[in-house]
């Protein structure tokens, strides 16, 4: 395990909930994770499964009321984020943290040119002039590898994938130490996801920045991330390294998930799919969350909470089945 | 091929903007066989949409014709005319969340085409509705639920409903599981191979997924800029892709697997105008074998044999 000292970010415990007129929403419930400079984790899960929520917690952007968000510690480059005054979390938030949203088309300022929109991040946090700014804004766009001629654009006269470049110029112009990507090629055709993943990984190794890969699609992971942890209701139920969790799956979730996607290099006849349909984070299960859906789940599931359980070394999987309460059932990969 | 339920020959759908003619769907040929399932793949505004309107009667093709059984569907004029055939086809659409009316409950839905097309009556009529509702494995406790009510699997599932509810004979399947999550993804899948082989349906699937339209489809047509660049069994095409932009598609795709990772072959640029486009190769502004001849004339389609076909100067 790595030291102490060497983790960028460390959030033990999180959680997130809503308090609403139709009750308490639990998005997050009691998650933990960490990351070393310059390390990819990837943070997988389907809709609802609390990804988005957990990244904006750490950014200290869950709207407070109706959300709540405790932890028992978050600590980023050696400081403590839930002391931040929220002036102070503003000079963290764009500098030694970025975050790249899921839509290129949303999240640009439609009224400025996108040399105007990077010299903008990048004088919140610098004492330079604005002349000097949009220098710097200029040479960020090749970075990205949008010609220098088109710097003086407005975002509808690009791309899809021009856009999500901007975006990403954006993120990296403080040289942020820790990005937070959302589903940053969702929306992006395979061809121009090839592309901005290629980017993604080249700059990440050239400017050592730490990222936390929000997504739904474990070949982006496999593509880019060095460890992984498989979100589901609010919880994390299983992490690991890459080849931890590609090649073991253990938690029932992971390998219902590896099972529902079509392979284009395999044939079957009927994919292995996960019954039934993610809970109401409002209304969720008793005992383990995932029990409903599960092919193993045995009537003590409906009791008990499985904890984090270390089954190899680094290689967590939440599920009764490593506590010895299920005996004879063992989560085999795709089957 | 034998025995088409389709024939589709030289299509084509033109919209006329403010800058000129956008070629849509341009010329294509194609047949569907009875019971098979064929994936139409391309990117976003490759066309792929446009030609499943067109096949599904909701848009009149700018030139060419469709053959169903033997019927011409471009000539059919009124409505005693269509009725009968849009009875025997049917759409499943992209988003389960604005292809339902907010206000029809899930009876509502399903029983509409039942009603327009006067099919059986009363009582029986009704037990119709809760005998679709099963067979797609809808709960017979969501007959009363509106659609803001139920998750977008569910909602999915009406929608399949409803295109189930008369009988038909074709289905255009536009991207059907392209906004449900893996693991509903998965279960819709399941849901329309079981029911293929039930009913003996025949899918015409269009998506921009190529794992997806690997797993339904018996034979693949990719699109690219309102043409067809590549057609091939599905087996085939995947072992012994041709063009070049077949092959930039299936290098492009993130694989969920940490073995074997390919080279993968990254596309320059982005899809070019579909407006007024020149007599070229549509590809070869991306095209990293384009020769002077790509750029100066339009390649033809080649025929290398046994289903497959390409259109590619190199071939």
């Amino acid at each position: 395990m790595e030291n102490d000292r060497d983790k960028l970010l460390d959030v033990q415990d999180l959680t997130v909930r809503f308090y609403t007129d139709d009750g308490v929403v639990h998005a997050v419930n009691g998650v933990s994770l960490s990351l070393a400079e310059g390390e990819t984790l990837g943070l997988v899960g389907e809709t609802g499964a609390g990804k988005t929520t957990t990244a904006l917690a750490i950014l200290g952007l869950v709207p407070s009321p109706p959300g709540k968000t405790e932890s028992s510690a978050t600590i980023f480059d050696r400081q403590d984020l839930r002391l931040l005054k929220e002036s102070e979390y503003r000079k963290v938030r764009g500098n030694k943290i970025s975050m790249i949203f899921q839509d290129p088309m949303t999240s640009l300022n439609p009224t400025m040119t996108v040399t105007e929109q990077i010299a903008e991040a990048i004088r919140n946090h610098r004492n330079i002039t604005r002349q000097e700014a949009k220098v710097e804004a200029v040479k960020m766009l090749e970075t990205v590898r949008i010609p220098a001629d088109r710097a003086f654009e407005y975002p509808h006269q690009f791309s899809g994938g021009m856009k999500q470049r901007v975006v990403i110029a954006i993120a990296l112009a403080c040289n942020p130490k820790l990005l937070i990507a959302d589903e940053p090629t969702t929306a992006l055709d395979v061809t121009i996801q090839a592309q901005v993943l290629e980017l993604m990984k080249e700059l990440k190794n050239k400017l050592n920045t730490a990222i936390v890969m929000i997504t739904h699609d474990l070949g982006i992971v496999s593509e880019i991330c060095d460890k992984v942890a498989i979100m589901y209701a609010g919880e994390i139920v299983e992490s690991g390294s890459l080849e931890q969790i590609y090649d073991n799956p253990r938690h029932p979730y992971t390998n219902g998930l590896f099972g529902s996607l079509p392979d284009i290099e395999k044939d079957v006849e009927f994919l292995s799919s996960i019954e039934g349909m993610m809970p109401d984070p409002a209304d969720l299960p008793v005992g383990c969350k995932f029990h409903p859906r599960c092919k193993y789940a045995r009537p003590v599931c409906s009791e008990q909470i499985p904890n984090n359980n270390e089954i190899e070394p680094g290689h967590f999987a939440r599920c009764l089945i490593y506590e010895g309460k299920l005996p004879g059932q063992e989560v085999k990969k795709y089957v | 091929m034998s025995d088409p339920l389709i024939k589709v020959s030289g299509l084509k759908k033109y919209f006329t903007v403010s800058t000129g003619e956008l070629h849509a769907v341009d010329g294509l040929d194609f047949e569907i066989s009875r019971g098979g399932t064929i994936g139409i793949v391309g990117e976003s505004g490759c066309g792929k949409s446009t030609l499943g309107r067109l096949l599904a009667m909701l848009l009149k093709p700018t030139a060419g014709s469709i053959l169903f059984e033997g019927t011409e569907l471009t000539a059919l004029k009124d409505k005693r005319q269509l009725k009968p055939m849009q009875q025997r086809i049917q759409m499943i659409f992209q988003d389960p969340f604005s292809s339902l009316n907010p206000r029809m409950t899930t009876f509502d839905t399903i029983i509409e085409p039942l009603k327009i097309h006067q099919v059986s009556h009363g009582a029986e009529r009704e037990e119709k509705v809760y005998e679709i509702m099963n067979t797609v494995g809808l709960s017979e406790r969501f007959v009363n639920s509106y659609p803001h009510e139920l998750d977008g699997g569910r909602r999915q599932r009406i929608g399949i409903a409803r295109a189930l509810a008369l009988n038909p004979d074709f289905i255009v399947c536009d991207e059907p599981v392209s906004a449900l999550d893996v693991s509903i993804q998965a279960q819709i899948l399941n849901l329309l191979k079981t029911l293929q082989q039930r009913f003996g349906y025949t899918y015409m699937f269009i998506t921009h997924d190529l794992a997806v339209v690997k797993h339904i489809s018996h034979e693949v047509l990719v699109m690219y800029l309102g043409e067809m660049v590549e057609k091939a069994h599905t087996e085939e095409l995947f072992k012994n892709p041709r063009h070049p932009y077949t092959k930039a598609l299936m290098s492009a795709i993130p694989v969920p697997s940490i073995h074997g990772k390919k080279e993968r072959i990254l596309l320059e640029g982005e899809l070019t105008s579909p407006i007024d486009p020149k007599p070229a190769c549509r590809f070869a502004p991306r095209c990293e074998n384009a020769s002077e001849q790509c750029r100066r004339q339009a390649p033809g389609i080649t025929d290398l044999g046994d289903g497959h076909s390409v259109r590619c100067f190199l071939e």
